[in-house]
């Protein structure tokens, strides 16, 4: 490996910018850093070169740890947005500037300074000042000149940031050829999907300080797995969907299997559909459509790009709950985007107004188990309230998804086992003194997660994560996952061992608490860490709740007289923190 | 060069009309004035004056001591420019505020208040007597004196200068291997240098000229700290006009050839730094 970055956090007052992020890169691999502004990536990157310095966690370069290392003995070459030329100097003396730091002789500074000359097609060049060259020349200049020392890795900090776009491919390509030609390892930061495809090996995806997924480009964009991921890299719907034995089911509309990947059958429950606009197939009647049915549908847009043409298409029947996820998807006003190449507007030619049959040729569900919310109460002023809730709004946004508002005045009675689960995604409820009870009617109902909110709004800055029993493990990580994924916030799984644990068992119980650590990072991409406590379950919780109210819990229980019983004092305290049960009884 | 100049802001030919008038009169007549005075004088008479021992004595006064006070200011006005642009710390703004003082003081105020401070029985000069060093009424005091009004000119030159200086360059030699001391010698010195210079020249122009806040502090000894510029008022109260204006124009032609002297270094330093041109 050339660069690993072992669970690797910055914080800037108090708030993590990197989040535990671990990564391998390995040699000569051209590996590309994507997120948004502020997603943490070029922190990350001048963790790597050493400016920046790390709060936790380990970096090292082919085997060697830097972690305490300072940028100028890391052996790396760095290549800034802005060039960062010595302006004062040439570009002779730019790209020597390294050799001469270490007493090079002219002679073989000369050789050198050709040789990478050549590299990046500016032979000739040497005597010229940076201000003499045009934006690629000088980045040019730059890459030269981070490379002149022969470094292990190469850095490239959004390069093509402030070059326009002929000139930008024009540097792209020589870029990769020259580390092509090198085999030099390299991370590139971007913000720029179309980018990262044309350069990456693979790419790691970054939001809120965390390292979402890293996979092949071609992976990444056919098989992600989080929303996050599904919308940043190219366009997608997403859409509520139901998850049966048989399939997944759109309100009404069953879709052909051929059309859904991975489909896991199992308990019923929503889900996530991601169809890219691509997928999409338009037709004048159902029978002319080749794909699987979706939908009847009106055109709403049209835009002319050039190959393609990309429209909105709102949904009209068939589908009437297959309501998109996301901040403007109230029900019935769903609108998907589709885009259709020139042989597609040849057969069919649309225009706005006009109907149109909607089928889907691929569809991928994400496997987060978060779809959406329902914020319950009894009145619905206070459901109203609850849906609007700072923390929940900040969810359903970021998750692109929807809080639907639940207006129930039987949370309070407790029905018998037994009867149809009739609740999709996470039930919200406010805290007060019978949430306790509330939760058990919610979970008894079928409710998988919920969520219980205090009124004070604290952005949680701590995720404690434990489950009662090894049940419902794998669905609380997976919880876990998916809701860090939003919240820039650390985690902590709590390992609990009974008061009066012999000595003897208590290396088991730290095996089970790597193991889930393991667990996390393999399945889910979910870095935490880890603490064991010994001692009764709920106080051991409530003491480390008591340390702060940035704190939020994810408690895992297969059991809800056991939560009733046991934990209903952390559902009722006053005033509380945000506590999100995870239920699963197999 | 041609006097037509297409721009998008008209007005040149009474911009240009204004500057020469400007320049004209407020410059180069009372300059012109000075030169002719003195011309007009018995040359005999002007030679005794300018010559006299009292009189180079008072030169090597006056521009030693602001030479010394502008390199003083040089060094350490770029040490206040760094710490005010690049740290952040409670009271920067009022100590940024406080560099300009000098310029608003009267600087008769400033004299009087150092050599209320420095007198041998003053705040601070009390504690220098035992040792032997005395401030008030030597050069020293002339060179404190110079060095306090000349100083915001060096910090308010160098801040915009250092303010530019981007970060990332430093980072970018850091990453190349360059140490703390090289790049400071290497990438930021030089990108600063030019300001520093024009610093360094403003501070010693206004440290040739000073008046006011010298001649409280400077003790007066004729042949010891008597610099030019009041030698030159001794003169005109004698109703020597004359030789005052004779005085003036020595000054004005050290001045003159001190400033060249230091543009010119400019440019060639500016040349050998960006250079080790093979």
């Amino acid at each position: 490996m050339s660069i690993t970055l072992d669970q690797v956090t910055k914080r800037y007052q108090g708030s993590p910018v990197v989040n535990d992020v671990s990564l391998n890169v390995r040699d000569g691999e051209f590996y590309v850093l994507l997120g948004p502004s502020g997603s943490g990536k070029s922190t990350l990157l001048r963790s790597i070169a050493g400016l920046t310095g790390v709060d936790h966690g380990r970096i090292s370069l082919h085997g060697r740890d830097v972690t305490h290392v300072s940028a100028r003995d890391r052996g790396v070459g760095l290549v800034f947005q802005n060039y960062a030329l010595f302006r004062h100097m040439s570009v002779a003396d730019n790209i020597e500037f390294a050799l001469r730091v270490r007493r090079m002789k002219a002679a073989d500074r000369r050789e050198r300074r050709k040789e990478l000359l050549r590299l990046v097609a500016l032979e000739g060049m040497d005597d010229r000042l940076p201000t003499q060259l045009s934006g690629g020349q000088q980045q040019r200049v730059a890459v030269a000149r981070a490379l002149a020392h022969k470094p292990e890795v190469l850095l490239l900090d959004e390069p093509f940031g402030a070059l326009d776009a002929k000139i930008r491919e024009e540097l792209r390509r020589t870029i990769r050829q020259v580390q092509r030609e090198l085999g030099i390892t390299t991370v590139l930061v971007t913000h720029d999907q179309e980018e990262a495809f044309a350069l990456a090996d693979r790419i790691g995806v970054m939001n809120l300080g965390r390292l979402l997924e890293s996979d092949k480009p071609d992976e990444l964009y056919a098989r992600p797995a989080t929303r996050f991921v599904a919308t940043f890299l190219g366009a997608a719907n997403l859409l509520l969907a139901r998850q049966t034995s048989e399939g997944i089911r759109f309100g009404t509309t069953p879709v052909n299997a051929r059309a859904v990947e991975r489909v896991e059958t199992g308990r019923e429950h929503e889900v996530v559909a991601v169809l890219r606009p691509e997928e999409v197939e338009l037709a004048p009647t159902r029978e002319q459509l080749q794909a699987g049915y979706l939908a009847q549908g009106q055109v709403e847009e049209i835009v002319f790009t050039g190959a393609i043409e990309r429209m909105r298409v709102r949904l009209q029947s068939g589908a009437e709950e297959a309501q998109l996820a996301g901040p403007a998807g109230e029900s019935g006003a769903a609108l998907i985007e589709v885009t259709r190449t020139q042989p597609e507007q040849r057969a069919f030619p649309l225009s706005p107004g006009q109907p149109v049959f909607i089928g889907v040729r691929r569809i991928h569900v994400l496997p987060t188990p978060l779809s959406s919310f329902s914020a319950f109460a009894a009145d619905e002023a206070d459901a109203k309230k609850l849906s609007q809730h700072q923390l929940l709004a900040g969810l359903a946004s970021g998750m692109k998804t929807r809080v639907s508002v639940r207006v129930d005045t039987t949370l309070d009675i407790i029905r018998a086992p037994g009867t149809k689960p009739d609740l999709a995604g996470v039930a919200v409820i406010a805290a007060g003194p019978d949430s306790a009870r509330h939760v058990q009617v919610l979970l008894q109902r079928g409710a998988g997660e919920v969520l219980v909110l205090p009124e004070a709004i604290v952005a949680p800055k701590r995720i404690l994560i434990h489950w009662v029993d090894e049940t419902p493990r794998r669905a609380t990580l997976a919880v876990s996952a998916s809701l860090l994924r939003h919240v820039p916030a650390e985690a902590v799984y709590v390992g609990i061992l009974p008061e009066g644990t012999s000595e003897a068992a208590r290396p088991q119980g730290v095996r089970t608490l790597l193991d889930a650590r393991s667990e996390a990072q393999a399945s889910h991409g979910l870095e935490m860490r880890t603490e064991l406590r010994v001692g009764e379950a709920v106080e051991e919780l409530a003491g480390q709740l008591a340390e702060s109210p940035e704190q939020l819990l994810i408690l895992g229980v297969s059991n809800v007289e056991v939560l009733t019983e046991r934990f209903s004092r952390l559902l009722t305290a006053s005033p509380g923190w945000p506590i999100l049960v995870v239920y699963r009884t197999t | 060069m041609s006097f037509r100049q297409p721009s998008i802001l008209p007005g040149f030919g009474l911009t240009f009309g204004f500057t020469t008038f400007f320049l004209g009169a407020v410059v180069l007549l009372p300059l012109t004035a000075l030169v002719v005075r003195t011309a007009m004088t018995d040359w005999h008479h002007v030679w005794d004056v300018v010559s006299s021992a009292r009189a180079l004595a008072s030169y090597r006064l006056s521009f030693g001591a602001s030479l010394l006070a502008a390199s003083i200011n040089a060094v350490f006005g770029f040490i206040i420019a760094w710490t005010l642009v690049r740290y952040d710390f409670p009271g920067r703004k009022i100590i940024d505020a406080l560099i300009d003082m000098p310029f608003a003081l009267p600087t008769a105020v400033s004299g009087i208040a150092l050599t209320a401070v420095f007198a041998q029985n003053g705040w601070f000069g009390k504690y220098l007597e035992p040792f032997g060093i005395k401030v008030a009424y030597t050069w020293i005091g002339i060179v404190i004196a110079l060095t306090l009004i000349g100083l915001p000119f060096v910090v308010r030159s160098v801040q915009p200068a250092l303010a530019e200086v981007q970060r990332d360059l430093e980072d970018a030699a850091e990453t190349l291997g360059a140490g703390r001391f090289y790049v400071f010698l290497r990438i930021i010195l030089p990108t600063v240098l030019p300001s520093l210079a024009t610093g360094f020249t403003m501070a010693f122009a206004r440290a040739v000229g000073e008046y006011g806040s010298v001649i409280f502090i400077a003790g007066n000894l004729p042949l010891k700290t008597e610099i030019t510029p009041l030698l030159i008022v001794i003169r005109l109260e004698e109703f020597d006009y004359g030789g005052a204006a004779a005085l003036g124009f020595v000054m004005l032609l050290i001045s003159f050839v001190m400033l060249l002297t230091i543009n010119l270094l400019q440019a060639w330093g500016r040349r050998r730094l960006v250079g080790d041109r093979r």
